[in-house]
């Protein structure tokens, strides 16, 4: 008998359980639904952000604009402007466009590796910030374009390690030429003969330095004689130092010179003192000789009045006395 | 040695398995559209009939729902660590969380679903349906007023379905918490970068086609092994086991279903 026509087995609280099912499955649906929208940014506040590019290849729509690395806005549309430009509207969520600042820089860099990244850069957060809907240029640098200048390069870089390694290269005569130089310095002249190419002046030169050497001889001994000199020279300042510095030289005398000396000095200062005493003494007798003389001036004075007035007197008498003479002159 | 046959009668044959061939897919698009037409009318869904359904869902989803919940995890797992440790090695991390997002969950685990439902649970009902069919079960049942197509298949490519959206939504949940729990371990902080992550690769055109791809593998998954009765044949082909040849057409429409998916994401 086939199974098919046997009645199924019961399942317990069948129904319970099939409502659980579908209510996971719409729970999950749901969840899912709304976990999209959230994760597409459906119910930010944003604000927009044009960036200005001359091309906008490798720009998706969805893809992040980031500061620090950290995703701070993402693109929601790419058109093109009246002017051949690529506008790019960044959608830049409220909470997080305090970054961009008025002075910010927005680049576009393409790697060789991964997708097209946009980048702010922020340099002054004092500055005020980017208000909705600001439009900005974006600065492009993409890696991937360097590679056609760089095969250039490498391919001129290999031509000339061609022609460099050609045969008839100039490096290769160079590599010929040491060649035959190592030869030389591994032959009998060695690197004398490498320097002056001929074995003649190779030797000339060999020559040359035997003789140096006996001059180098010979100017030993001459130094051994300066030395012999030196010594005697050496005892003839020892006997020098004796006699002049030694217990009884010239330095001992001149130092008790010098004692009787300063003894003299201080009994001349002494007899000096003494010329200054009577000096002063002096002075003072010619200030009272100078007071002396001016009352000896005075007294003639007063003697010259005196005189005149006996003189006077004495004219007075005779005019009033009878023998008085007549002093008159007749002429004839 | 075996006779080598006439011309005119390999002609003929190829032409009977050519027909065949053309006749299987009519009968599969057309059975397929009347138990669609089904199930969107409203008689499908009396009492009598939902206690069916609800049957059908319970067999369909809940036997599988354990087994296959820890095997994609374990898949899962094994995929998180080896994308994670790979882009760790090439200094390519900041890319891991998308390309799991999209090889786990928009390819892999849709895929794994729908040929876990077939195998399990759509092939075995196909062939009860196929041996109610030789028995002579679906002529008494329209004899005794009922309707074979809404009685006995519709309860089953509804449960089929059902069976391979639930399983695609449990898995995709529990693989993208084992990529957060792998990138950031349990730790809150790095929520809503990861989100934002997921939103990136969710735009709107892709979760159309993820959408529209799983509701077509459990369409495949539930019509293709239950409808198709392939007729008895004749020639080189005719000790093969149909179940074979429903896998064949089934790998055949799932194979389709996922290099359009590709197109439709990456072109």
């Amino acid at each position: 008998m086939d199974s098919s026509n046997q009645s199924p087995p019961p399942i317990a609280n069948l129904e319970l359980k099939a409502r659980l099912l579908i209510l996971l499955l719409v729970l999950l649906l749901l969840g899912s639904v709304v976990y999209v929208l959230v994760a597409r940014g459906a119910f930010e506040r944003t604000q927009q952000l044009v960036l200005v590019a001359d091309d906008s290849e490798g720009i998706v729509v969805g893809m992040d604009l980031t500061f620090s690395g950290f995703p701070i806005g993402r693109v929601g549309r790419i058109e093109l402007s009246a002017d051949g430009n690529a506008r790019i509207l960044v959608d830049v969520p409220r909470k997080d466009a305090h970054w961009l600042r008025t002075s910010s820089v927005f680049t576009m860099e393409s790697g060789l590796v991964g997708g097209t990244r946009i980048r702010a850069f922020s340099g002054m957060l004092t500055d005020p910030p980017l208000p909705d809907g600001a439009i900005r240029r974006v600065l492009r640098g993409d890696a991937k374009a360097e590679i056609p200048l760089m095969v250039a390069s490498v391919r001129e870089l290999v031509s000339n390690l061609s022609a460099l390694t050609g045969p008839d290269a100039p490096l290769n005569g160079s590599l010929r030429n040491v060649q035959t130089a190592t030869e030389k310095l591994n032959g009998p002249s060695g690197g004398l003969g490498l320097l002056f190419g001929n074995e003649a002046d190779a030797r000339k030169i060999i020559t040359t330095l035997d003789r140096t050497n006996a001059l180098l001889a010979r100017l030993d001994a001459l130094a051994l004689k300066a030395d012999g000199v030196a010594s005697r020279t050496d005892a003839l300042i020892a006997n020098a130092d004796k006699q002049v510095f030694g217990p009884t030289g010239v330095l001992g005398d001149a130092q008790a010179t010098v004692i009787q000396l300063n003894g003299l000095l201080a009994d001349a200062r002494n007899s000096l003192r003494k010329v200054d005493a009577v000096l002063q003494e002096a002075q003072a007798i010619g200030a009272n000789t100078r007071e002396a003389t001016n009352d000896l001036g005075a007294l003639r004075a007063e003697v010259e009045g005196s005189l005149r007035k006996v003189e006077h007197l004495v004219n007075e008498i005779n005019r009033k006395w009878p023998f008085a003479r007549d002093a008159e002159l007749k002429l004839p | 040695m075996a006779p080598i046959p006439p011309i005119s009668a390999s002609t003929s044959r190829w032409a009977r398995e050519w027909t065949g061939w053309v006749r299987g897919w009519w009968q599969i698009i057309h059975v397929g559209a009347q138990i669609l037409v089904l199930a969107m009318s409203p008689s499908s869904y009396r009492k009598s009939q939902r206690i069916v359904m609800a049957r059908n869902i319970y067999l369909a989803t809940a036997p599988l729902l354990p087994g296959f919940t820890v095997l994609s995890a374990l898949i899962s797992l094994i995929i998180i660590r080896i994308v994670i440790a790979t882009t760790l090695t090439y200094g390519l991390s900041q890319y891991a969380l998308e390309l799991l997002i999209r090889t786990l969950v928009l390819e892999l685990l849709p895929l794994s679903v729908a040929l876990f439902v077939a195998v399990r649970y759509t092939m075995p009902q196909g062939k009860n349906v196929r041996d109610m069919r030789s028995r002579g079960e679906f002529e008494a049942l329209w004899r005794a007023g009922g309707d074979p197509a809404r009685d006995e298949l519709l309860p089953r490519v509804g449960a089929s379905v059902f069976a391979v959206v639930l399983l695609a939504a449990v898995s995709c949940f529990v693989a993208l918490a084992l990529t957060y729990l792998n990138v950031y371990g349990f730790r809150t902080w790095g929520a809503a970068a990861y989100t934002r992550s997921v939103g990136q690769v969710f735009s709107p055109v892709v979760t159309l086609i993820f959408c529209l791809k799983t509701l077509f593998f459990s369409l495949a998954v539930s019509l293709i092994p239950i409808v198709f009765n392939p007729p008895k044949e004749e020639g080189d082909f005719k000790g093969m086991n149909v179940e074979i040849k429903v896998l064949a057409r089934l790998f055949a429409v799932i194979l389709l279903i996922e290099v359009v998916s590709l197109v439709g994401n990456y072109y």
